[in-house]
């Protein structure tokens, strides 16, 4: 059997069992509802009132980048399920590669994510309007990358943590920091001012680099300084991608067949 | 000529302190039904998952199926399959969902995996739960789906680990029916087990694992007739027997050792039972003493499992745990 198929068989089994988490894609897009309707309403009426709407496309882009980013974590938590369930041995019994199996995986836990954001992405588009079809085409490709890095980036800790409760904690922690050191929820320049550490940190974030690139995409940098086209970004995300696949890969294959889950 | 399929070569797993396999050495036959015994703890699962390339060896290394599992893991696992001691299923799937996928990753066509799904899920009577969730399935339901994937692939090795455990005793004479029918079709099968009935039953040859080493391996006949005097027959006389009938009795080669019940009644322990017993027979006309009854036992592997440890196969279990 051709790798490919082998690969799109990983990605299937991983859509096929995001489907059956009906009550975690509800409570998803409860939050997403919540974030925008409570906490982007109100927190546009912190800024002065001429920049409010901005401001609230702005936040809703980043919200956007941010359920993006926590939709593609989620494949972490499924491997602490399968370990639980010994299923962990049975995938790297089968005939098909280490590398098929952390690509195919990430590119499932990637497809996933865009599954449950998509339905908000259109409601965004939606608030936002679509200024740039190409920009958001370009933005979208990136953002497919982003998605599968992060995935990638999930799996990774998740077998080298090898423990549900430290993954959990861990992943709050990264959360807090890669979300605030981030462009999400507020532009650079307020970054900048706020300290210049925070600013290189936020500077290069994939966070920061696929926020920038869905504003750019759906025209919100219109309002913001920006170059005509992120190519800082779509490098940056490139390159986060390239490199949690391939730590992916080979963490896995170490932490794993060294000596199974235990 | 026999063909190794397998062959490992001081084949050594350490998990921090403990040494769960210790230079295994072991050649297993193109076709054959291998059985690796041992308790609970004693390595087999652990040597399983090395040769299936599910975990890498600390030292030494198996050639399996011509490839290295070191140096060519993805060409071994093209060739083998597992059934594992636990079942490995998600409980968001159904049996259907588990064992199509299982089916299209280890490379049948849409027609022929639809068919073996089928025909599996039917003789493993799971045919009536295939849409039903895994969670809602008992224990022995789940095996015979973990049991299916491995009937389904049929792989050129099949590593099967406590096939029949949770599953009754029905199910079990389905089950070894099936692994017999799997060899038949031209896998070569290694069967994990601690029920030493069931590998008697089903191995061509056994290997005896205990703490990590290979004590013995041989055919369960070979192994059974290693223990000296180990098989028994029970005679009863219709008057008592005499001395010289004794004497004679005893200069079988194979008669390890008489014992006298009662003066009509004698347990002889010897090897090669189905040999001597005619013999015995025709000791005991010739000299003019009836029989009454005969009652033959030979050893089992528990036996043989004893011979070779000390212990019982419980005992070394409660050993390895409380190592």
């Amino acid at each position: 059997m051709k790798e490919t198929k082998k690969l799109l068989l990983v990605v299937e089994r991983d859509l096929r069992m995001f489907l059956q988490y009906k009550f975690i894609i509800i409570m998803r897009a409860i939050w997403f509802a919540a974030q925008v309707a409570f906490f982007g309403l109100i927190a546009s009426r912190m800024v002065v009132p001429e920049l409010a709407d901005i401001y609230f496309e702005f936040y809703v882009a980043g919200v956007v980048i941010m359920m993006l980013y926590s939709a593609s974590v989620f494949i972490g938590y499924d491997i602490f399920e399968e370990a639980e369930h010994g299923v962990f041995e049975y995938l790297l019994s089968l005939p098909v590669s280490r590398k098929e199996l952390v690509l195919g995986r990430s590119i499932g836990g990637g497809i996933r994510s865009f599954i449950l954001v998509g339905p908000i992405i259109a409601i965004a588009l939606f608030v936002i309007g679509l200024a740039n079809p190409l920009n958001l085409l370009i933005a979208f490709s990136a953002l497919f990358l982003f998605a599968f890095g992060v995935s990638g980036m999930s799996i990774t800790i998740a077998v080298m943590l090898k423990s549900g409760d430290r993954f959990d904690i861990f992943m709050g922690v990264l959360n807090a920091l890669i979300v605030r050191l981030s462009t999400t929820m507020y532009p650079q320049v307020f970054v900048q001012d706020a300290s210049k550490v925070y600013a290189a940190f936020s500077e290069f974030n994939p966070l920061t680099f696929a926020s920038d690139l869905f504003r750019w995409g759906t025209g919100i940098e219109r309002y913001l300084t920006m170059d005509p086209m992120p190519l800082a970004a779509i490098i940056g995300i490139v390159i986060f991608f390239f490199t949690f696949t391939f730590v992916g890969v080979t963490i896995y294959e170490k932490r794993l067949e060294g000596g199974g889950w235990q | 000529m026999l063909v190794s399929i397998i062959r490992t070569i001081d084949l050594t797993k350490r998990f921090e302190n403990l040494v769960a396999v210790d230079r295994l050495n072991l050649s297993i036959e193109d076709g054959e039904i291998f059985g690796l015994l041992g308790p609970n703890g004693a390595g087999k699962t652990t040597a399983v998952l090395m040769l299936s390339t599910v975990i890498k060896p600390t030292n030494g290394t198996a050639i399996v199926g011509g490839y290295d599992i070191r140096k060519d893991p993805n060409d071994v696992r093209k060739l083998i399959g597992i059934c594992f001691q636990e079942p490995k299923l998600l409980w968001v799937g159904t049996p259907w969902d588990v064992l199509n996928w299982h089916a299209k990753v280890c490379g049948l066509s849409t027609q022929e995996r639809k068919r073996r799904v089928k025909q599996v899920l039917e003789d493993v009577n799971m045919w009536d739960y295939r849409r039903k969730k895994v969670h809602g399935l008992s224990g022995g339901m789940k095996k015979r789906v973990e049991v299916a994937k491995i009937l389904i692939q049929r792989p050129k090795i099949a590593f099967i680990d406590e096939p029949t455990a949770q599953i009754d005793v029905v199910g079990k004479h389905k089950i070894w029916n099936m692994i017999r029918k799997l060899r038949d079709e031209g896998s070569t099968i290694i069967l994990a087990t601690n029920e030493l009935f069931e590998a008697d039953l089903l191995s061509d040859r056994v290997g005896i694992m205990h703490k990590g080493k290979m004590l013995v391996c041989d055919t369960p006949k070979t192994l059974k007739d290693s223990i000296l005097g180990g098989d028994i027959v029970d005679v009863h006389l219709e008057k008592e027997v005499n001395g010289n009938a004794m004497k004679e009795l005893k200069s079988f080669r194979e008669v390890v050792d008489v014992v006298i019940l009662k003066p009509n009644d004698l347990r002889i322990h010897l090897n090669k039972v189905e040999e001597v017993v005619p013999k015995i027979v025709n000791l005991f006309l010739k000299n003019g003493f009836p029989i009454s009854s005969i009652r033959m036992s030979e050893p089992s592997l528990d036996d043989v499992f004893v011979h070779y440890t000390g212990l019982t196969i419980e005992e070394a279990e409660q050993e390895i745990t409380s190592r």
